[in-house]
């Protein structure tokens, strides 16, 4: 790297003179910085518009204030936004008129490093996207390179492929629910959540070795069979965590401050879900009963017994208890999925580097936050030509612009912790 | 000269300052209690390393604030920036004069207690909102204008639910009421609609969970503290304490029968073991409501800013109205 | 598939099915008006945007514009490949029939540079702003590549001035208001890395 040239130093926005900032706030049809001279708090609600022309005409709608209203920048750094999610607010007074989200503090460029990675590197690098649901990470890669490949993991690893896939979705939604509460104040269900999801950890880093990035999956099969301590601890794991769920459903489900602030809230309709592409869990609250795992069975899903749970309102509480539900139904697919195990290996033959014939393949999973699919194209190399994952809960932040107009600022965080997004995955 | 007035002026002069001394360990213990109360509800160890089983944790938090850099905003308005912490810490630690913590043992006992002790803690609004303007960070100014929308809304109810005990007792002295206590009984078996509606108030007037809006750090990160660092956070951080060791104080003096044992044997015991009995009641009772406060904190949501001000002017005002009128009825009607 | 077909026999080519997707080539000009007859059609039912991918094939080749549709009338997942010039890269904008690909076209613009007519909040959502360069292009080369060419020095997309605010917001208001330029640069000019030629071209036909 040649060394940069003092002279064409980046500038830091602040150490703008007055004068430039004038000539940019002209260009983006702003009033003049502190020209209304008088009052020191003049220009006060305008902090926050970008200091660059505006670009697109959402954007000027946006950033365009009408009187008595104010911009209020909630992110990247802010107690409760899930990570590195930067919210632009217009309010009224307490009332939310408008919202942008802002993405990108996170960017790793995951799909270009799994551009410049062999099939079975690729694996690792997606394990921290969503970093709260690595199994199914992986899940999705893992169809789309057999389906290229033209190869087919062994029936048990698909039992313990879908095995772990729904211990992860357990500690998933019971992490959005400690989320949801204390997003709106109440500070103990989330450690009730975490204890739930530290067994869980315990439970998958027992069989894969890691307790949070995992790289369990293998093109073709995965990593270890299961041994004695997963099993023993699924035991006694298995026997505690309805009361660990039922402990916070108490605090909870019934409590009436919580109804009374997420009955009603953000009301996602079936149709606007659809067009805005929301999938899983807050598409099924909305009354669409979309499951991947039914739509296009993959793994042994389709010799499972099990049915779409869906909600009617659409409301933050459907969606909370949508997750409930889907605890249990999980815990019922665990069980059908330990009894009908089959013996056998639990990785095919696969080479070293595997160089598969050019070609496209499509692979799709339905992960804790909805539809999470890869798309991989193979050009005969060893690494893949084009990797593209399509991540729910960025997809799913789209809504937030439509739902909260006419909420109040205390709700932005309700109905965000309910669409259950993770930075990971949103920023890739 | 009058030397029994200087003797007066220096008993006062000595009891401010004693009070003054004693707030910074008040709201140390009152944080201590809450670390490991919460700590032991939500299945955690809580505080366990500094001092013998952790006891100085919330200690060592006060001098670490004390050694923290302390920043003010560039655009700060730095006169009234400064004096807002100020304002709400004396707020609190002033309307702790009141308070009769045993039989003779008040700073000041005076004949309009009740009306001071409002008047004073009212104040704190004051310094809150002067906090939340003077920053230049508008979850500052939110929280400034929710906390004056809050107390004052909730002052209404809290003022007139004791309006009940007044009536009941005929005084505004606390010691005429809790002296009024000892021959007819705790006041809160005669004010059953009272005691609660002063609870919720009170719960509000502090800004505790669940009305704790204020400082609501989901929302609006800390509220008019954003900006606040080093021991002027420290002062909203123990004034918040103190202030709640003050209204628990105050609900068990109002309602709880004060320094009184829930028996009335032994009747009189004087001088100092008669001090002593007295703090010990005095205290269990204050620090009971403390954790009750603490319990509420660790079990319930925040309540959402339209949600508080319809409980308080659609529910606790007109309740509280019904229970004064029910209580003057009462007095008329029964020669109370 | 045999509906497709049927259906559309002029503007539907390369069609091609594996285990459980049926592919479909459309040209860019057909794009809004088939996808919107797939979806409303009752018989095809494809009601649900499940995915919207860019590929850039190499300098040389063309950019294409991937749909994955799901009906649940259908056993398989459609999929839509629309292919775009790169040296103009613009294609509809499919917001009108979901909302949801907004967030999709932006960063298909963010990455690739390809520009969706009619998308109206078409702006970078993961790189900063003032970026001027598309990461996810095989053209732009990374650090590591940039070591491996004869050429020293960084890809002069990355170069540092590029970033700068003052020369960025100065140009954009020369420039009036049509930002984004419709043609930011593209391409690397060969010119530039005369001796890594190869390096610079990690374009490999698929």
């Amino acid at each position: 790297m040649t060394a940069v040239d003092p002279e064409t130093r980046i500038p830091d926005p602040i150490d703008l003179d007055r004068g430039e900032e004038a000539r940019l706030r002209a260009a983006a049809g702003l009033a003049p910085p502190s020209a209304a001279a008088g009052s020191e708090y003049a220009g006060f609600e305008l902090v926050g518009v970008p200091d660059r022309p505006l670009q697109t005409e959402r954007e000027r709608e946006m950033y365009t204030l009408e009187e008595g209203e104010m911009l209020l920048n909630m992110g990247p750094q802010h107690p409760s936004t899930h990570g590195v999610l930067r919210l632009v607010v217009k309010i009224r007074g307490e009332m939310v008129t408008d919202l942008d989200p802002v993405f990108g503090y996170l960017h790793r460029g995951i799909e270009k490093l799994c551009e410049n990675a062999t099939y079975t590197t690729v694996l690792t690098y997606v394990d921290p996207m969503d970093y709260l649901a690595s199994m199914h990470n992986e899940h999705a890669p893992a169809i789309a390179f057999e389906k290229l490949f033209g190869i087919q993991a062994p029936r048990r690893a698909e039992y313990i492929r879908a095995l772990v896939v729904e211990l992860n979705r357990v500690f998933s939604h019971g992490l959005m629910i400690g989320f949801l509460a204390l997003d709106m104040g109440g500070l103990t269900p989330i450690l009730y959540s975490f204890i739930n999801r530290d067994d869980v950890v315990e439970l998958l880093a027992a069989i894969s070795g890691q307790r949070m990035l995992f790289n369990f999956f293998r093109v073709g099969g995965v990593n270890w069979d299961v041994n004695d301590e997963f099993l023993s601890r699924l035991g006694t794991w298995h026997g505690t965590v309805m009361k660990s769920i039922g402990d916070n459903e108490k605090l909870i489900t019934e409590n009436e401050i919580f109804k009374g602030r997420t009955r009603g809230m953000g009301i996602l309709s079936g149709k606007q879900a659809i067009a805005y592409g929301v999938t899983g869990p807050n598409l099924r609250a909305s009354g669409v009963p979309f499951d991947v795992r039914k739509a296009h069975p993959y793994s042994i899903y389709d010799e499972l017994e099990f049915d779409v749970i869906t909600q009617q309102s659409g409301d933050v509480y459907a969606r909370y208890l949508q997750r409930i539900d889907e605890i249990k139904q999980s815990l019922h697919l665990i069980d059908q999925i330990m009894d009908k195990m089959p013996h056998g290996p639990v990785q095919a033959q696969v080479p070293g580097i595997i160089r598969p014939k050019p070609g496209r393949a499509y692979g799709a999973v339905e992960s804790p936050r909805g539809l999470y699919s890869v798309y991989a194209i193979s050009d005969g190399g060893p690494t893949p030509y084009r990797f593209r994952m399509r991540d729910p809960s960025f997809i799913s932040l789209q809504v937030m612009p439509m739902l909260m107009p006419g909420h109040l600022i205390a709700d932005t965080m309700a109905i965000m912790a309910s669409l259950d997004p993770v930075m990971g995955g949103v920023d890739k | 000269m009058d030397f029994s007035l200087l003797l007066g002026l220096g008993r006062f002069v000595l009891a401010t300052t004693l009070l003054l001394l004693l707030t910074i360990p008040t709201a140390f213990v009152v944080i201590q209690l809450e670390l490991k109360v919460i700590a032991l509800m939500q299945l955690r160890l809580g505080p366990n390393r500094v001092g013998p089983r952790g006891l100085f944790q919330s200690t060592i938090h006060g001098f670490k604030v004390l050694a923290k850099e302390d920043t003010v905003p560039d655009q700060a308005d730095r006169a009234t920036f400064t004096l807002a912490p100020w304002m709400v810490y004396m707020a609190a630690a002033m309307s702790m004069l009141v308070i009769p913590f045993a039989p003779g043992f008040v700073a000041a006992d005076f004949n309009i207690g009740v009306v001071y002790f409002f008047a004073i803690l009212g104040l704190s609004v004051v310094g809150l909102l002067v906090a939340g303007w003077s920053s230049y960070n508008k979850y500052s100014l939110l929280g400034g204008l929710r906390s004056a929308a809050q107390m004052v809304s909730y002052e209404i109810p809290l003022t007139l639910s004791v309006v009940g005990v007044v009536l009941l007792t005929g005084s505004l002295s606390f010691s005429q009421i809790i002296a009024h206590q000892l021959a007819h009984g705790w006041n809160v078996w005669w004010q059953l609609l009272g005691f609660p509606i002063f609870f919720i108030a009170s719960t509000a007037e502090i800004n505790r969970a669940p009305f704790d809006l204020v400082e609501a750090d989901s929302e609006i990160v800390a509220g008019p503290f954003t900006e606040y660092s080093g021991m002027r956070f420290g002062f909203f951080f123990f004034a918040e304490y103190v202030a709640l060791f003050i209204m628990s104080a105050i609900l068990v003096t109002l309602f709880f029968g004060g320094y009184l044992a829930p028996w009335p044997f032994p009747a009189q015991l004087g001088g100092f073991i008669g001090i002593l009995y007295g703090l010990l009641w005095f205290f269990a009772k204050t620090y009971f409501f403390i954790f009750v406060a603490i319990w509420m904190r660790t079990t319930l949501p925040r309540i959402r800013v339209d949600q508080l001000m319809g409980v308080a002017w659609k529910v606790l005002l007109p309740l509280s109205l019904i229970n004064l009128f029910l209580t003057a009825i009462a007095v008329v009607a029964f020669k109370l | 598939m045999r509906l497709l077909v049927e259906r559309f026999p002029e503007t539907a080519r390369d069609l091609w099915t594996d285990e459980d997707t049926v592919e479909v080539q459309l040209p860019r000009d057909a794009v809004v008006e088939t996808l919107r007859t797939l979806r409303d059609d009752p018989e095809f039912g494809f009601f649900m945007l499940a995915d919207a991918a860019a590929v850039d094939y190499g300098i040389g080749h063309h950019f294409e514009v991937v749909y994955h549709l799901f009906s649940d009338r259908h056993p398989a997942w459609l999929r839509v490949r629309v292919p775009v010039e790169r040296a103009n890269p613009r294609t509809p904008s499919v917001t009108s029939l979901w909302t949801g690909a907004m967030f999709h076209e932006r960063e298909m613009y963010d990455m690739m540079g390809i520009v969706f007519e009619g998308n109206r909040d078409l702006r970078r959502i993961y790189m900063s702003p003032d970026y001027r360069s598309f990461p996810q292009r095989k053209d732009f080369l990374l650090p590591d590549d940039a070591a491996d060419s004869s050429a020293a020095g960084v890809n002069p997309l990355e170069r540092p001035e590029t970033w700068d605010l003052t020369t960025f917001s100065r140009e954009l208001t020369s420039s009036a208001a049509t930002y984004p330029p419709p043609d930011t640069q593209v391409d690397v000019p060969a010119e530039a890395y005369p001796h890594g030629q190869e390096s610079a071209d990690k374009s490999r036909p698929a």
